[in-house]
């Protein structure tokens, strides 16, 4: 039997009609069309579906969307704000914390959570948090030194809209269509 | 020789190009493609891992609501295809051979719909005796897989340089052992899908996450009996390759099967279990027998490989994988007495594939280890025996690897240095020990025809800016944005001013894409020829415009101007409109192309595979528990020789991920596999290194300059995980004293052979 949702996301509202043992990462992927969320393994162990509901980190993968009815969830798609990046944005752009980008959302919606509530991690705590979001590219130095470069205060967040007048790009050549 | 200090793009720690979409969660992967109408596929898979299939009845699938299509072969032209042999089909012919092999598949208008039909298709099987183990399937009267492979033999190697009997005869010391290496997952963090789409003109499209676009087109043509233009592969984000995306597999044919017979798009996406039973093709594993001859100073006399290579059911890039376990290393150090035999033999297992290292982190896992129990033998230093040992500039190999660029003993020096090499040996601590390993590896193979090109066109726009177009692709390992350092170093633009497409077969000109630590120096290559040649005709309409002549203009931060005279310049903006809106213009546009000057292999395997050769060498402390067993990686170091850094960002990343699957292979991954079924194929039971399982690293790169290569740069991909099974086995030695033979070296294994050496 469907039923309707409303789910907060990333601020917004969504009123989405779903089984009841919809799982939030479809919700948010299929229903929503909010992507940048991925899925990996489908059994809570990669990270790579981590978002953030009502401050804690969860994987969407394994949380039914019903239960997070009045809650706020943010997913990646939710950190750049006003044109700007997220600090931890920042740093994975200019550290090199990501290579294929799959695992990315999840690595940085995972450092989010854990600074939200941590602001200081030791270095010790930046590991064992991070040791439940998988990543088959970096080696994770890349990714923690962009975390502690946040800890650390090193990051400036500069304005996201002058982006096409600062840095090279790959081109998108359209070929996606969205079906809306 | 050309240092990095003189360029001004190339050397420099740049953002990706791509890196926005990937921090911000824009960047398109192929399970975000959605298209108007599309549908999604399942595959139904073998359960038996060798069985005639009798009758398959798709009556009740095909009636459940929402189902669109079910097909099997029937439905296809029934043609082998793959890389080597053509040995596989889209759906089983006939009989399948390995628990996972796509029998059937159903397209429906929601995933959970096409699993429920799935349950619903009946198949006949008669099951047929089947062997798992590559020695019992070499045996006379074993099961046999494919009935034109005598013996379930897909290929043998049988190769000798020199005189092998009188450089045994000659040597001092002669070691000799056996170790077995493992199929290791690629385990990317997005499986292998497709979205295709088939116009009723004829064409498919379809969208994939390959790392080698117009092989996979070559392939898709094969497998569906078309012409290579009837099927248009467009690129999208990558999650992660590392060889499992290079399109041995039955994925895309199977979307672009059922999007045929339904008219639709459809969208096929493995899952996790799917990956470990058909999707990414594991590392061949292999049981090595070595026998090394060394004269008392450490020199390397002889070297006799035997190698039994389990391919499993179907052959894909096998072969050739096999081959470089048989032959590569012989380019590291310098000798000339070499024998290898290799088998190459079909099992009821889950097929084989490419995986980074491609035969290397095999062989080196034997070799790297007979050298270090020489140097323990002969009392001398492991750093010493590779050094007396190593390549250098101007080496030809037994098997004909022409040696441009070599900085391999700079790179054990290095390594040394990063590590206290020698102080810690002088310090030598209990449970403590040091191990050491080198590695060669190639920038592109000449291996698929004699061909190993890539070619590139680069358009100015009326803007000044420069747009690549290039088929190699991006994997996640930073092309895009090397291709694009190259392009703004060559034309004097600066970095902003250029764009990379998507990799897109019917846009872009062949390339053969992403394998064999090519892209950058092939693929760059190639782009750096497009914009050299772009750059004469910018220079040729500047001159017109300054009334100078060309040989004496600059392109500088996407100026033009006569040297000497910087206040008098045009724009590169201002270059291409005039080239453009006058009686007769023309845009300005290029095509490079690049084929490296290698030889391909003869019968003899006698040749030079690759126009230039990368070198490393690793080190780790490990300190061993031998109350439980446990190897804890202390620090580890590694020094590549990859030529020209182009992008520092990406060239520590590349060895710091590489490090990490070396890792992962030496110490932690594999699966169990019992009758061909490997038990728990997910995350939970395979698995692969976190944060918190990786030791402190250090890396460093040597100075050094390829000739032939992009602004002297050469691969680097696979280099960092070839030697570290080696380096981390040679570490427990030095340390305990013990040797683990097969991987992964679990704590289990160390505490049994410290039994054993107790005895």
């Amino acid at each position: 039997m469907k039923r309707h949702v409303a789910l907060n996301v990333n601020g917004e509202e969504y009123e989405i009609e779903m089984e009841p043992n919809r799982l939030l990462l479809y919700a948010l992927r299929d229903d929503i069309g909010l992507t940048g969320t991925k899925e990996g393994c489908s059994i809570g162990v990669c990270g790579a579906c981590s978002v953030i509901v009502g401050g804690r980190l969860v994987s969407s993968c394994l949380t039914l969307a019903v239960a997070c009815r009045g809650k706020e969830i943010t997913t990646i798609e939710g950190l750049a704000r006003d044109g700007r990046l997220h600090p931890l944005q920042q740093a994975f752009l200019e550290y090199g914390g990501f290579q294929c980008g799959i695992c990315t959302p999840g690595q940085i919606i995972a450092a989010k959570a854990l600074l939200d509530s941590n602001p200081h991690p030791t270095e010790e705590e930046i590991k064992e948090w991070m040791s439940g979001n998988l990543c088959r590219c970096t080696g994770y130095y890349k990714i923690f030194e962009s975390i502690m470069a946040v800890v650390q205060g090193k990051v400036r967040v500069e304005d996201q809209r002058a982006r096409e007048h600062r840095e090279a790009r790959i081109q998108s050549l359209g070929v996606y269509k969205s079906e809306s | 020789m050309a240092k990095a200090q003189e360029f001004s793009v190339v050397g420099q720690r740049v953002v990706r190009v791509e890196g926005y979409d990937k921090v911000t969660g824009e960047a398109r992967y192929v399970a975000d493609v959605r298209l108007p109408g599309m549908l999604f596929g399942k595959i139904l898979r073998s359960p038996f891992p060798h069985a005639r299939i009798l009758n398959i009845d798709t009556s009740k699938a095909e009636k459940v609501r929402g189902v669109k299509a079910v097909v099997t072969a029937e439905d296809t032209v029934k043609r082998p295809w793959g890389a080597f042999f053509a040995d596989q089909y889209p759906l089983s012919v006939g009989k399948v051979r390995y628990i996972g092999e796509e029998v059937a598949a159903v397209a429906a208008i929601d995933p959970d719909t096409a699993e429920e039909a799935l349950d619903l298709i009946e198949v006949e099987y008669e099951e047929l005796p089947a062997v798992f183990d590559a020695e019992q399937a070499m045996q006379e009267g074993a099961p046999l897989i494919h009935d034109n492979k005598p013996r379930n033999t897909a290929m043998t190697i049988d190769v000798e340089r020199g005189d092998i009997q009188k450089a045994f005869t000659e040597s001092d010391l002669t070691v000799e052992d056996t170790f077995e290496s493992i199929p290791q997952w690629h385990c990317a963090i997005e499986t292998i899908g497709s979205v295709a789409e088939y116009a009723p003109s004829g064409k498919y499209t379809i969208y994939m996450n390959t790392q080698t676009l117009f092989m996979a087109r070559y392939r898709i043509a094969a497998a569906l009996g078309v012409r290579e233009t009837d099927v248009r592969v467009i690129q999208s984000a990558v999650g992660g390759g590392f060889g499992g995306k290079s399109c041995d597999d039955n994925n895309a044919m199977v979307a672009a099967i059922l999007a045929r017979k339904t008219g639709k798009p459809v969208k096929t996406i493995n899952s996790r279990e799917d990956e470990f039973l058909a999707g990414s093709r594991p590392r061949v594993n292999m049981k090595i027998s070595v026998k090394m001859g060394f004269k008392k100073d450490g020199k390397i006399r002889a070297k006799q490989l035997r190698i039994i290579a389990d391919n499993g059911a179907y052959s894909g890039k096998a072969p050739a994988i096999t081959g470089v376990a048989a032959l590569r290393h012989d380019t590291c150090y310098k000798y000339s007495d070499v024998k290898t035999q290799a088998y190459l033999v079909y099992t009821n297992k889950i097929p084989t594939g490419a995986f980074r290292g491609f035969g290397n982190p095999s062989a080196e896992w034997a070799v790297e280890q007979a050298i270090d129990q020489a140097a323990h033998e002969l009392g001398i230093d492991p750093a010493e025996i590779a050094r007396v040992n190593a390549a250098e500039p101007g080496y030809v190999s037994p098997h004909g690897n022409r040696v441009t660029s070599c900085e391999l003993r700079q790179c054990i020096d290095r390594v040394e240095k990063m590590m206290e090499w020698k102080k810690k040996r002088a310090e030598k601590k209990p449970r403590i020990g040091l191990g050491l390993a080198c590695t060669v590896h190639v920038s592109g193979k000449r291996h698929f025809g004699d061909y190993d090109g890539g070619s590139a066109t680069i358009k100015i726009n009326e803007d000044g800016k420069a747009l690549i177009l290039c088929g190699e692709g991006e994997v996640g390992q930073g092309a895009a944005t090397a291709m694009c350092q190259i392009a703004a170093e060559e034309l004097g633009i600066p970095m902003e001013d250029v764009e990379i497409s998507q990799a897109d077969t019917d846009l872009t000109t062949f390339c053969l894409g992403a394998f064999g630590s090519r892209v950058t120096y092939v693929g760059g290559n190639a782009v750096k020829d497009a914009a050299t040649k772009a750059k004469q005709q910018i220079l040729a309409m500047a001159s017109e415009m300054l009334e100078a002549r060309a040989d004496d203009l600059v392109i500088e931060h996407g100026k033009v101007y006569v040297r000497g005279a910087e206040a008098k310049a045009v724009t590169v903006a201002d270059v291409a409109r005039a080239r453009l809106f006058r009686r007769g213009g023309s845009p300005i546009v290029a095509s490079g192309s690049f084929d490296a000057d290698s030889v391909l292999p003869d019968e003899t395997r006698y040749g030079n595979e690759s126009g230039a050769y990368n070198f490393a060498c690793q080190a780790a402390e490990v300190g061993v528990d031998t109350e439980t067993g446990q190897v804890k990686v202390l620090k580890y170091v590694a020094a590549s020789d990859c030529g020209t850094v182009i992008n520092p960002i990406g060239a520590e990343g590349q060895v710091e991920g590489s490090v990490a699957q070396g890792l992962g292979y030496a110490l932690i991954e594999g699966l169990r596999m019992e009758e061909g079924r490997p038990i728990n194929p997910n995350f939970s039971d395979y698995r692969v290194p976190s944060m918190r399982d990786m030791p402190d690293l250090a890396h460093a790169f040597a100075r050094s300059y390829e000739p032939t290569g992009p602004f002297g740069a050469k691969g680097l991909g696979e280099l960092g995980m070839d030697p570290t099974a080696a380096v981390i086995s040679n570490a427990i030695f030095d340390a305990v004293g013990v040797r683990v033979k097969t991987l992964p070296i679990t704590p289990e294994k160390v505490l049994q052979a410290l039994k054993e050496k107790v005895k």
